[in-house]
């Protein structure tokens, strides 16, 4: 990821504008031991208190790495009650990065996001028939099943 | 000894900087070698 992705001018500019940004050696401790790093690289989405959102362990091109940060944002987002500001970055994986390993629970989020905000059911079946039709065989598909009946 | 308080104090230096931006942090985790 040094010599590919950290030096790509497309990732440079999105950590920029949407994170602070910290790079430290695995063995960097207290934080290796607090984090409990076994694999580079590791990416974590944290909020300003430490809580953790997201992880990505293993290589990322400039592409998934910037799929995996949206989702971490929008992580971040959604596990603070932000729902509108949350979907804006669901909304950009589905649209911007279909093929990324991230759209489906992208998709998954949208749909429990829209329902947080509004209280409708129909998010979380739309959530479902999308991923059985777009990701039949993802794992937010399964997790989404029961919503079919709604 | 110095190296763990060293990190310790980047890490609270990046925090401070989130709080203050109001901006997530994006910790990695890399193998220098």
């Amino acid at each position: 990821m040094d010599a590919v992705t950290y030096p790509d001018k497309k990732v440079i500019d999105f950590v920029n504008k949407n994170y602070i940004p910290l790079q430290v050696p695995f063995d960097a401790e207290p934080l290796s031991k607090d984090f409990n790093i076994k694999w580079t690289p590791s990416l974590i989405t944290l909020g300003t208190d430490k809580q953790e959102h997201h992880r990505s362990v293993g290589f990322l091109d400039p592409d998934a790495f910037i799929a995996v940060s949206l989702i971490g944002i929008g992580k971040y987002h959604f596990d603070n009650d932000r729902y509108p500001t949350a979907l804006t970055y669901f909304e950009k994986i589905i649209s911007d990065h279909p093929q990324s390993d991230n759209a489906p629970e992208a998709i998954f989020l949208r749909g429990v996001s829209q329902y947080k905000k509004t209280g409708s059911s129909v998010p979380l079946k739309k959530a479902y028939e999308s991923l059985s039709s777009q990701y039949p065989e993802s794992e937010w598909t399964k997790k989404a099943y029961p919503y079919r009946l709604l | 000894m110095a190296d763990t308080i060293a990190w310790e104090k980047v890490f609270d230096r990046a925090q401070e900087r989130a709080q203050k931006e109001n901006l997530p942090i994006l910790l990695f985790f890399h193998n220098p070698d």
